[in-house]
């Protein structure tokens, strides 16, 4: 293929060291806060903590209030998917570039050094002198994020969820799920996922049929009925943007097959994200947290395949004519242009690990909207026993039926 | 009594078919789904079609008729996968 003419030694040489054009991407960084002691605006405290009542961070000494601004507006979140070009990642949700979980700082109280494992924790507190310290500056693991979703519900709202949840499924559930059942050991989590803006288009191929007729023929006693049909083939695009579709961030949560209940904490999803703010781990403190450790390029499969999924959605509604059904055989997705924005968002989680069967099961609750969802051990052979004398009971019937027939 | 079972199989076969037999097995076995299912949720995901803020052009494309089935005795087509979102086709690139 002739693509102009050829260009000169000097030419090919600068774009062989020339270095590879960056990727569009935004910066989140909040440049306020620094790694370490991050004081009350009021009264210079360090003991700042999430307030769930009101969504606010509080001093724990003077009692003022505050809270960082909604990233939505602040970065323009919202806007603009109708016309995103390419991979736009910010800087949160960029490249992991080392797995040096353990951070040390040095506390500007005292000057004790002080480590934080920035895979479980983004706070510690200096054991000298007591400040809170955080950790607020962009690090090369994945820990920091763009933004962060603050818990709404309350330890005390969450437990009653989970023994809400929990009371329905008592009969069957397994007996030492029952007896070491204590709700109030619910963990809250920040976890991290990737929230995506996606413009795409989606076109699929494939057959439908549409009834031209129908008739039973008459065969000694018994009858059987017949259909005619036309076949057609049939093609449908759609385009479409979707605004924070929200994706796993975590290999250990993003598999869904059956050897775990990750399903679950999927379910709870999705979150009001619209509401995330500026990062400041204060809104961590008192709760673990779980590291991002997908990057985006393995991500991506995952955005195609929930596109797709949405794509056949979209299109499904304008398949009324064919009364007998679509069966699509061919798929395909353009992907225009997405952002990717990446969030710790909040769970209350309350695990329990069934020891005969080496299965961690969750019951989870979202800590937005109260969403929750769960997994509760059962116990096999209760579940037999029912499933037997429901069986025994519509045999009974059965055969009572036939006697009285025959 | 497997043999009485039998002949009243039998004689039934002209007025309730025998196949209602196997009412107490099929019902066990959805009874016994039914209820892990409440419990262990295995089916449960984020329903992101319906739960995802959505903005959708107008779907476009059209259909040509290629071939007529002119007796069968199926009711529907065979795969029909226009409800089931996430089962993934052949992939085009």
């Amino acid at each position: 293929m002739f693509d102009g003419p050829p260009l000169s030694l000097e030419e090919e040489l600068a774009a062989a060291r020339a270095e590879p054009e960056p990727g569009p991407s935004i910066d989140m960084v909040n440049e306020s806060l620094a790694d370490g002691v991050n004081r009350c605006p009021k009264c210079g405290s360090t003991d700042v903590r999430l307030r769930a009542s009101t969504g606010q961070l509080i001093c724990l000494f003077c009692r003022h209030e505050w809270a960082e601004s909604r990233v939505e507006e602040e970065f323009g979140l919202g806007v603009g998917i109708d016309e995103l070009e390419g991979t736009v990642i910010a800087g949160g949700a960029d490249e992991i570039s080392s797995d040096q979980d353990v951070i040390t700082m040095t506390c500007t109280g005292c000057g004790a050094d002080v480590v934080v494992d920035t895979a479980h924790a983004m706070n510690a507190r200096c054991h000298w002198c007591r400040h809170t310290l955080n950790v607020n500056q962009r690090t090369p693991n994945g820990a920091v994020p763009d933004a962060v979703l603050p818990f709404r519900l309350t330890h005390a709202e969450a437990v009653e969820k989970i023994r809400e949840f929990a009371s329905k499924r008592r009969l069957f559930a397994h007996p030492r799920f029952k007896k070491e059942f204590v709700p109030e050991n619910v963990l809250g989590v920040y976890l991290p996922y990737l929230v995506i803006d996606a413009r795409a288009e989606a076109s699929y191929v494939g057959r439908g049929e549409v009834q031209t007729r129908r008739w039973t023929e008459k065969h000694g006693d018994s009858s059987t009925t017949y259909y005619a049909a036309d076949v057609y083939a049939v093609d449908r695009q759609v385009a479409f943007t979707v605004d924070d579709l929200t994706v796993e961030g975590a290999a250990d949560r993003a598999n869904f097959d059956g050897s775990t209940t990750n399903n679950i904490v999927n379910t709870v999803l999705p979150f009001d994200t619209k509401n995330a703010v500026k990062w400041n781990s204060s809104y961590l403190v008192g709760f673990t947290s779980e590291k991002r450790d997908l990057d985006v390029e393995e991500l991506k499969p995952v955005l195609e395949d929930q596109l797709l999924s949405i794509g056949r959605s979209q299109v499904e509604g304008s398949l009324a004519q064919f009364d007998r059904g679509v069966r699509w055989e061919a798929e395909k997705v353009d992907v225009g242009g997405s952002r990717w924005v990446s969030m710790y968002l909040p769970v209350w989680l309350y695990s329990y690990y069934q020891e005969n069967t080496k299965m961690l099961h969750y019951i989870a609750v979202n800590a937005r909207t109260g969403e929750t969802m769960g997994s509760v051990p059962v116990s096999q052979w209760r579940l037999l026993a029912a499933a037997f004398t429901v069986g025994t009971f519509l045999e009974g019937i059965a055969g009572w039926i036939l006697v009285v027939s025959a | 009594m497997i043999t009485e079972l039998t002949q009243v199989v039998v004689m039934a076969s002209d007025g309730v078919p025998a196949w209602i037999l196997a009412a107490g097995p099929a019902g066990g076995a959805a009874t016994y789904w039914a209820l892990y299912r409440y419990y262990r949720n295995t089916d449960k995901s984020h329903a992101y079609e319906r739960d995802t803020i959505i903005a959708a052009q107008p779907v476009q494309g059209h259909q040509e008729k290629v071939d007529h089935i002119s007796r069968t005795r199926d009711s529907d087509i065979d795969g029909d996968n226009s409800s089931k979102h996430r089962q993934r086709v052949q992939r085009l690139t």
